[in-house]
């Protein structure tokens, strides 16, 4: 008993970080339940107050209401956020392993290439990939993967390099095991918690990114978004300050839970981390 | 020699990564759709064939991409970067009037970020696992996790129009006719609030970075050794533990610049900055290829610069390490 | 609790600034009066460039012949006077004998000759339109102009104000490419304020031209056009006093209420007369189901365009069944037919095209471009999305930035997009080209939505050649008729545009181009 508290103690950030994500993802799953109807009709009088005439978080100046569309809102930005991630992840994940793996001149072209991706303004990179294809929810996921995977590649390939001259890899390569089969079963499994802490991160990124691209005017416009609410609401932060409050507090609550999520996992993993590698 | 040698092969670097970011993103902005001639038509009044198709004449649009290629390479090789459509005048003397705003809005932030990031994740390394720990970690993600032109329109309305403290808007007092010092004075009240704002954002990042690191290096066994010599905690602190942590703070400094000039963007057009990111911008918004080419050269150079500037400081504060391309 | 919304559009907000009523004060000379250019333009050059921000900067610079008073009469600027012939086949033009180049030259009807017939033609749609009509222009002697018609033409004035008819410097222009001269980026004209500096991504300065051709004019000493890309900065800009004047667009139209309750602050709509902008939805008849007429009209009766006017642009502007607005000469909304706000009627004329509804309960699917002009049109396109689905259609918006809309308009890749239109106060101008046949090509029009109806245009060129007011009238108002039976556009409203100025900004509004007059009258209380 006296073990768990200190343990908790230690690790608060993880414990309210995750406890958050699920209070979160509780509510993201009930939001068809809760509020059936499209969260872009128009149900109410518009500029409702919060908790006036029934509406939680009030409405917006077309009459839709808030609270439905921050729990719908929700699905989209997280999966944006995850589906966007998980591209990166797994892009800079591949990039990473390979040229850390093999080393040599395929690490070299594949680090340039890298370079090259981290040395181009980020933003202005995805605001120019928006703006060719049209603002969508997949080109806006597409954008922030391609400007996201380097810094994940350069990580996974930190890994590899100093992964690859142990031991248990070298036994492996010895016992004849295929090239893939030691880079997916022998050395990725040991890489996998920085990659978890990065990935946490980046999802918060992804929403804040999105965000952005909504406030210069290039996003998705059928379907609601954070990104979406609080860049609409913001031109009318002065008459309706609850229009974009809201959804900034979720984004918010959020990019915190995340950010406790990845910062306990890294304080959790990392000594572990410390003893596989000097083991 | 080796000096040399290390200059060469970084310039060399530099020239190849602008020239493949140059001929990227010249497809990419040829595939979007409209080009300088739908826009120069419709600013002009006279949206028909006949006028669009001087245009692309004019500036050799109605060419085959490769020819368009080959002839923008051949430019860009002798530096000449064309002249912007839209405006008329050379790209490079436009971003050459942008390009100081942004560049002082950008390192404000930056050294902004950098001190007060790694200032508190020292301590709040110092006091891990404590309330001090908690509130600092908390505080930067509060930052980290707001969207950056939601905190620079608080900040306008705290500070500008509740309180008058600072300026909202502009890079100076337009028409304020001041010069010298009072210039520089009305610059600096003009620079607090977007520097700031777009400097918190990284604040949280420093914090986490250094935190980390601190922590990491202070379990290691130099620092136990010296500690056993009887060497004071502080030249401990000084000497061993925050040095060596500083290391992969300048790592994540050097990869952060891409990101910062690109998050310029944002800032500059919450606070009016007249820089170079919402230059690119409206070149974006205009099909203006020659002047956003030009920008994304020009700053990828930028970020080049800054990343030779971190692997110096860092062969500075690490002896080990020699200067390497 | 009442909310905002109940209250009249302007009630609580100052009265309507009686922008005419300040003349008992004795006008003050000297002072900088701070405005707000939004875009920053390409040029400050009106000559080849037209959109709202640089015809803004440009009109203190470059002068037209003509100017028109609120009262929509031909007024006089570089013209002293005119007379037009009562068959409406000569215009002659007096000029004034005094006015000059920025650059000191004279200003003399070479220039006007030059103007009319090389300058305006190569680079201005409407103009050239307009001057084909004319069949020779000479210089009489050094001050006086005289056009001989083809045909009568009675539009043929509105033309001249300072944008349609630009007059440029022919010694700085003739023989050169308009598009290239030099001294674009430093226009010369004869107007009240001379270009100074232009800090790009800051600010543009005018300064008064001490040579100008009415005497004691201009009042102002210099002119600052702040740039401040985000409407936010630019209410707060307002809000603190940095600058004295938000126009029409500047802040969106909800923000107006609100800065309109600030002290010392005064909002007009008087200033738009000329310009007159009408707001709708353009459709795109080449594709089904928008081929069919009853399709058009259910999306008639779909909208509420009380709605419109009320709630997304703020209770200003006026709802609008038909192709004119009120102040247009021969505007005759009795003969227009109108579709009132009525979901029933809508599904009921999509039941008898026998368009059903599908599984998913969707009758048909469209593509919508929404004007890239704010947060106001998004919600627009929002609301229609909104309204489209009660009757059972599916609208996808796509927001795209402006060189993407053209190129998809253009090249007829949709099927509704928000727009608006400066209808000007004669038909012959605007109104007849946005529904000629032969302006339906793909690519080549300002009939974007390719209707067709041949015996139509046959009208549109006959009335906009009739010299008989009476005659006129009868084309236009049958076909008004024709339009609004036929619904090749979604007329929805006409656009109030406000500007909001601080008390001290006196006779700003002093003819029907409001802010984009020269602004030669305007003076700052002390």
């Amino acid at each position: 008993m006296k073990d768990l508290l200190a343990w908790s103690r230690h690790h608060w950030a993880l414990l309210l970080g995750g406890g958050m994500l699920a209070v979160l993802a509780a509510l993201t799953l009930a939001a068809p339940a809760l509020y059936p109807e499209d969260p872009l009709s128009m149900v109410g009088p518009p500029d409702v107050r919060p908790f006036d005439e029934g509406f939680l978080f009030g409405t917006d100046s077309l009459g839709r209401d808030v609270a439905a569309g921050i729990l719908h809102g929700a699905r989209t930005s997280l999966l944006l956020g995850l589906v966007s991630t998980a591209c990166s992840v797994l892009l800079g994940t591949g990039v990473g392993a390979v040229a850390g793996y093999f080393a040599g001149r395929v690490d070299d072209v594949l680090m340039r290439l890298t370079e090259f991706f981290q040395t181009i303004p980020s933003f202005m990179l995805a605001l120019v990939l928006v703006a060719v294809l049209s603002p969508s929810i997949w080109t806006i996921v597409l954008a922030i993967a391609v400007v996201s995977w380097p810094p994940v590649a350069r990580l996974v390939r930190a890994e590899f390099l100093s992964l690859r001259s142990r031991d248990f890899v070298k036994a492996a390569v010895v016992g004849g095991h295929p090239t893939h089969v030691i880079i997916l079963r022998h050395i990725l499994p040991n890489a996998l918690t920085p990659i978890i802490v990065t990935g946490s991160l980046m999802v918060a990124s992804a929403i804040l990114l999105e965000s952005a691209l909504s406030f210069l005017g290039l996003g998705d416009r059928n379907n609601i978004t954070w990104g979406f609410m609080i860049g609409a609401g913001r031109s009318m932060i002065r008459q309706a300050w609850w229009l974009s409050a809201i959804p900034g507090l979720a984004i918010f609550y959020t990019v915190l839970a995340l950010n406790l999520l990845g910062q306990g996992l890294a304080d959790l993993l990392n000594p572990l981390l410390a003893r596989t590698r000097r083991a | 020699m080796r000096q040399l040698e290390f200059v060469v092969a970084r310039l060399l670097k530099v020239v190849l990564v602008m020239f493949g970011i140059v001929v990227l993103n010249f497809f990419l902005v040829r595939l979007a759709p409209g080009d300088p001639a739908t826009v120069l038509a419709g600013e002009a009044g006279a949206v028909d064939p006949q006028f669009m198709s001087e245009v692309r004449a004019r500036y050799g649009l109605d060419r085959p991409i490769h020819e368009q290629l080959a002839i923008y390479v051949r430019r860009v090789a002798t530096l000449d970067f064309g002249e912007s459509y839209r405006i008329q005048r050379p790209a490079m003397d436009l971003i050459a009037e942008r390009l100081p705003a942004t560049l002082l809005l950008s390192l404000s932030a930056f050294v902004f970020a950098m001190a007060a990031g790694v200032a508190l994740g020292v301590l709040a390394a110092r006091r891990v696992g404590r309330w001090q720990d908690m509130a600092i970690s908390v505080t930067a993600l509060v930052f980290f996790a707001m969207p950056l032109f939601w905190v620079g329109l608080m900040a306008i309305l705290l500070f500008s129009v509740q309180l008058g403290w600072l300026p909202a808007y502009g890079l100076e007092t337009v028409g304020g006719g001041f010069s010298g010092l009072r210039r520089a004075f009305d610059i600096a009240a003009h620079l607090v609030l977007p520097a700031t704002t777009l400097g918190l954002f990284y604040v949280a990042i420093y914090v986490r970075m250094t935190r980390a690191s601190v922590l990491e290096v202070s379990r290691l066994d130099f620092v136990r050794t010296a500690r056993a010599k009887g060497i004071r905690e502080p030249r401990i602190w000084r000497r061993h533990i925050l040095k060596n942590a500083l290391l992969p703070v300048i790592t994540l400094a050097s990869l952060q610049a891409g990101s910062l000039v690109g998050g310029a963007v944002v800032t500059e057009t919450v606070f009016a900055w007249p820089g170079v990111g919402r230059l690119a911008f409206e070149a974006l918004g205009q099909r203006d290829y020659n002047l956003l080419l030009a920008i994304f050269a020009v700053t990828s150079a930028v970020v080049l610069l800054f990343n030779l500037v971190a692997d110096i400081v860092y062969s500075l504060v690490d002896p080990r390490i020699e200067a390497r391309a | 609790m009442i909310s905002r919304r109940q209250l009249g559009a302007l009630a609580g907000a100052a009265a309507l600034s009686p922008a005419l009523a300040a003349h008992a004060e004795e006008p003050r000379r000297g002072g900088r009066l701070n405005l707000i250019v939004q875009p920053e333009p390409a040029s400050a050059f009106i000559g080849i460039n037209r959109l709202g921000p640089s015809a803004f900067v440009g009109s203190k610079i470059n002068e037209g012949l003509l100017s028109f008073g609120r009262d929509l009469k031909p007024r006089p600027m570089l013209a002293e006077s005119w007379e037009v012939s009562p068959d409406g086949l000569t215009y002659v033009f007096r000029l004034r004998r005094n006015a000059a180049w920025h650059d000191g030259r004279p200003f003399t009807s070479a220039d006007v000759v030059y103007s009319i017939t090389e300058f305006l033609p190569k680079v201005f749609s409407r103009s050239r339109a307009v001057f084909t009509n004319v069949d020779r222009v000479t210089a009489v002697d050094a001050h006086t102009v005289e056009l001989k018609m083809k045909h009568p033409f009675p539009g043929l004035l509105t033309v001249f104000e300072r944008s349609g008819g630009t007059m440029v410097p022919r010694h700085i222009y003739e023989g050169t490419d308009p598009y290239r001269n030099p001294a674009n980026e430093k226009p010369i004209g004869t107007g009240p304020f001379k270009f100074a500096e232009w800090r790009r991504g800051s600010f543009i300065r005018l300064e008064r031209n001490e040579n100008y051709w009415q005497p004691d004019r201009p009042y102002l000493d210099e002119i600052y056009f702040h740039v401040v890309p985000d409407a936010n900065g630019r209410s707060v800009a307002f809000e603190t006093g940095q600058v004295d004047v938000l126009r029409g667009g500047d802040v969106e139209w909800f923000e107006v209420r609100r800065l309109a309750r600030l002290p010392e602050v005064e909002v007009t709509e008087a200033g738009w007369e000329f310009l007159s902008p009408l707001a709708w939805f353009n459709l795109n008849l080449r594709n089904p189901p928008l081929n069919d007429v009853r399709f058009r009209r259910a999306l008639s009766h779909a909208i509420d365009r009380n709605f419109i006017v009320r709630t997304i642009f703020a209770g200003f502007g006026t709802p609008c069944d038909g192709p004119m607005t009120r102040g247009m000469a021969f505007s005759d909304p009795a003969a227009w037919t109108t579709y009132k706000y009525d979901t029933r009627a809508a599904i009921a004329l999509l039941d008898e095209m026998g368009l059903r509804p599908g599984r998913d309960g969707i009758r048909a699917e469209l593509r919508f471009l929404p004007l890239p002009y704010g947060e106001t049109w998004l919600r627009l396109g929002d609301y229609l999305r909104e309204r489209l689905r009660a009757i059972g259609i599916r609208l996808n918006v796509t927001p795209v930035d402006m060189p993407t809309l053209v190129q998809r308009v253009n090249a007829g890749d949709f099927d509704i997009f928000s727009n608006f239109v400066y209808m000007l106060p004669d038909p012959a101008m605007n109104f007849t080209q946005v529904y000629r046949s032969d302006m339906k090509a793909i690519g080549t029009s300002s009939n974007l939505g390719g209707y067709d109806n041949p015996e139509l245009t046959a009208m549109l060129l006959r009335a906009e050649r009739t010299q008989d007011r009476a005659e006129r009238q009868r084309l236009y108002t049958e076909i008004q008729k024709i339009l609004t039976r036929d619904v090749p556009i979604l007329w929805t409203h006409e656009i109030g545009f406000l500007t909001l100025h601080r008390k001290k900004v006196r006779n700003l509004m002093a003819t029907g181009l409001g802010t984009d007059d020269t602004l030669a009258d305007t003076w700052l209380a002390g």
